[in-house]
């Protein structure tokens, strides 16, 4: 077990906001990590100055790299397939920031969701899974943001496991060797720190704020009236939770800071509700078959309390599950007598929204079950009718070339419309004809 | 009154009564030799705070503070009773985890539980997990868990009207997305055939398929036919490459 110093390792000092643990294992995780990597099992894949770091506290003050720049996507399935506007909102900042970033179909999910919902997997696989895509990031020189908190969570302990059992390492890098997934000098490679999103929003929290009275005001957008309901994702805060960003200006450092911090950096009100700390209701499994549990859960412990308590125009969620459960279950509130309204959406969607992203288009909130409209209006949107049917109008046509089969007009509409083009930067020269999924009749897209 | 006299007052059921307890401890045994075990279980005050801030002992018969004392008690009836369908409550939220003052993770307990009863392809495991075959199915072939042809309004009437307009022309609607995401329909992207095939070989030297064979044959044998199938078209091409 390694006690000496590690290069990853930095503590403000003095400590910026009153702490419970100066220290936490996780020091001991970063001195193992060099330790490793002094002996030569793994390579730590760093962050650089090409990545653009900016530093955030996080709950024992450690000082958390957080990379900004040249960042390859881990997608979220959760967002992609249910929450398209998500991953959206990320790409628009990413452009409209000018940062350079690599968005490959070499990826698969972390498996996680599954796994905390069936049990259908293990460590050694979780783990396999994980440094696959580790090392697919590596390979391309871009370093990996996660999207999704249950990715972000789950990879977090499953570098934990790693470093602490050589067993589990052992397991690991046999499959890896055989799929070419080690260094040349047969080393697992272990990214430096492992990043979500909200942390990158919370890292850009000023820039987003710069493009709003920019961009935004210009458009005649004012949230100061907007009152937030903030809600934290378990996984990303609860699981490994000394590895996430606290901050004074967010409840003295005593509660996660992202996403509460970019809210307030945009001047809308956040309001704190008693229910803060609970869960959505998810439950990984429950959600799809436990759905009475999910629905009561998210109706009596959430909805209910937030419109008693705060009456909030907006929660705002850092992640796929919380997001999905609260803007899903509003409506059936109904049969109960307990129908509370409330327009729900990520921190990255709602500052696009504030900075003047398109609702439909970039936003895509023609998936959102929630009451998003009121919230439009008083974020000064007032024109959203329209953008909206501009939005389906697009559709409508995009549906019609299709049907009639007119692909070369369909190509030359997006050549217009798209504003990045499909896999024209995957690291390798992506062909359609190598795809897992496309072709074949079950998941024929 | 049946039951446990410590709180456990689920009756415990026939069917765990009539497994001999050789094999009771073998399962308990199965779960205690997992590495994670010693790094999940500390003391326990029997404080009750995991319980108190447990979203599922809110709606259900379940409490996190039994597992660890049952653990901690070695009570292997009760534990071999709870792994079948009691710890199937559990919501994964680790509020336990941050909450306890002896930093137990009886969420953690739980996903070990389940890993031993899903390994051990106990009936009612098996009956737990019918309805998420689609999920697996999805998941072990792709490589993405969801997709949005899998949030059909029939299967969800209870998300109310909105849903019904989300789902139509959903082709159109993820092809207008302007960027490159959220375009598949069938999957949550694109995944490339290598990365699926690396995938498979991870699930095939990870026991995950042989676990599915004995959770659900049948499904079992759906996915392996996307598997087959995908492993040969990327062997074709990968042999057509190198005439090229
Ligand atoms: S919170 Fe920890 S110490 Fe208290 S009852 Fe639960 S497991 Fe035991
Ligand atoms: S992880 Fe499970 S046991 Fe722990 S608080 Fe959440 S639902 Fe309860």
């Amino acid at each position: 077990m390694g006690h000496g110093k590690s290069p990853y390792l930095k503590y403000a000092d003095p400590a910026p906001f009153p702490i419970l643990n100066k220290h936490s294992h996780y020091d001991h995780l970063f001195e193992e990590m060099h330790e490793l990597e002094e002996k030569g099992e793994i390579l730590v894949y760093r962050i650089t100055e090409e990545n653009k770091p900016v530093q955030v506290y996080t709950r024992t003050g450690r000082i958390k790299t957080i990379p900004t720049a040249k960042l390859w996507h881990h997608k979220s399935c959760g967002q992609c397939g249910n929450i398209p506007g998500y991953p959206a909102s990320i790409f628009w900042f990413m452009n409209k920031f000018g940062y350079d970033y690599l968005n490959e179909p070499h990826q698969t999910s972390c498996t996680a969701w599954n796994y905390h919902g069936s049990g259908t997997s293990n460590p050694v696989a979780l783990s396999a899974v994980w440094l696959r895509n580790m090392h697919q990031a590596w390979k391309t020189g871009y370093y990996p943001l996660i999207h999704c908190g249950t990715s972000f969570g789950s990879y977090k302990e499953t570098r934990e496991q790693l470093i602490f059992n050589k067993e589990l390492r052992d397991a690991v890098k046999p499959i890896l060797k055989k799929l070419g997934r080690l260094t040349e000098d047969g080393r697992i490679v272990i990214p430096q720190e492992v990043v979500h999103y909200s942390e990158w929003v919370h890292a850009n929290r000023h820039k987003i704020k710069e493009l709003y009275e920019k961009e935004g005001k210009a458009k005649g957008i004012d949230v100061s009236n907007v009152r937030v309901a903030i809600h934290n994702a378990c996984h990303v805060w609860k699981m490994m939770a000394d590895d996430y960003p606290y901050d004074p200006e967010v409840y003295g450092g005593q509660r996660p800071a992202a996403s509460t911090a970019v809210v307030k950096n945009l001047g809308a009100q956040v309001v704190d509700y008693s229910t803060w700390y609970d869960c959505c209701g998810f439950g990984f499994r429950h959600i799809l078959t436990e759905r009475e549990f999910t629905r009561s859960f998210a109706l009596q412990r959430k909805l209910k309390v937030i419109a008693e308590e705060v009456k909030a125009d907006l929660i705002v969620t850092h992640d796929t599950g919380c997001t999905t459960t609260f803007e899903k279950n509003q409506w059936i509130g109904k049969a109960h007598g307990m129908y509370n309204p409330v327009a729900v959406m990520s921190d990255v969607m709602f500052s696009a929204l504030a900075c003047g992203a398109h609702p439909f288009k970039v936003v895509q909130l023609y998936w959102n079950c929630s009451n998003y409209e009121p919230l439009l209006e008083k974020m000064g949107i007032t024109n959203w009718k329209e953008l909206r049917k501009e939005w389906e109008d697009t559709v409508k046509h995009i549906a019609a070339l299709e049907k009639e089969g007119k692909y070369d007009e369909l190509m030359e509409f997006f050549k217009e419309y798209d504003l990045y083009e499909p896999y024209s930067r995957t690291s390798d020269g992506f062909k359609r004809r190598r795809s897992a999924t496309a072709d074949m009749p079950l998941f024929k897209s | 009154m049946e039951g446990h006299p410590y709180g456990y007052n689920i009756p415990i059921s026939e069917k765990t009564k009539s497994v001999p307890w050789e094999e009771k401890v073998r399962v308990i045994e199965e779960v205690k030799s997992d590495f994670r075990y010693e790094e999940f279980l500390f003391g326990c005050l029997n404080c009750g705070v995991c319980t108190a801030s447990c979203p599922s002992n809110r709606f259900f018969d379940y409490s996190p503070r039994e597992i660890v004392q049952r653990f901690l008690e070695e009570d292997i009836e009760v534990l071999y009773d709870m792994m079948h369908e009691y710890i199937w409550a559990c919501s994964q939220c680790f509020t336990c985890w941050i909450r306890c003052p002896f930093v137990n993770n009886p969420g953690g307990l739980v996903i070990i539980m389940r890993e031993v009863a899903v390994r051990n392809a106990f009936e009612a495991t098996k009956d737990l997990l019918k309805p998420y075959g689609r999920v697996l199915l999805k998941v072990m072939s792709t490589g993405n868990q969801l997709s949005a042809d899998m949030l059909q309004p029939d299967f969800f009437p209870d998300w109310g009207p909105k849903m019904l307009d989300n789902m139509e022309n959903v082709r159109a609607k993820r092809m207008a997305v302007p960027f490159d995401v959220g375009k598949a329909v069938k999957t949550a992207w694109e995944v490339s055939l290598e990365t699926a095939v690396e995938m498979y070989h991870i699930w095939r030297e990870t026991g995950i398929f042989e676990m599915l064979e004995k959770l659900d044959p049948n499904l079992y044998n759906v996915i392996m036919d996307i598997v087959e199938e995908n492993e040969e078209r990327w062997e074709e091409l990968m042999e057509e490459e190198e005439e090229e």
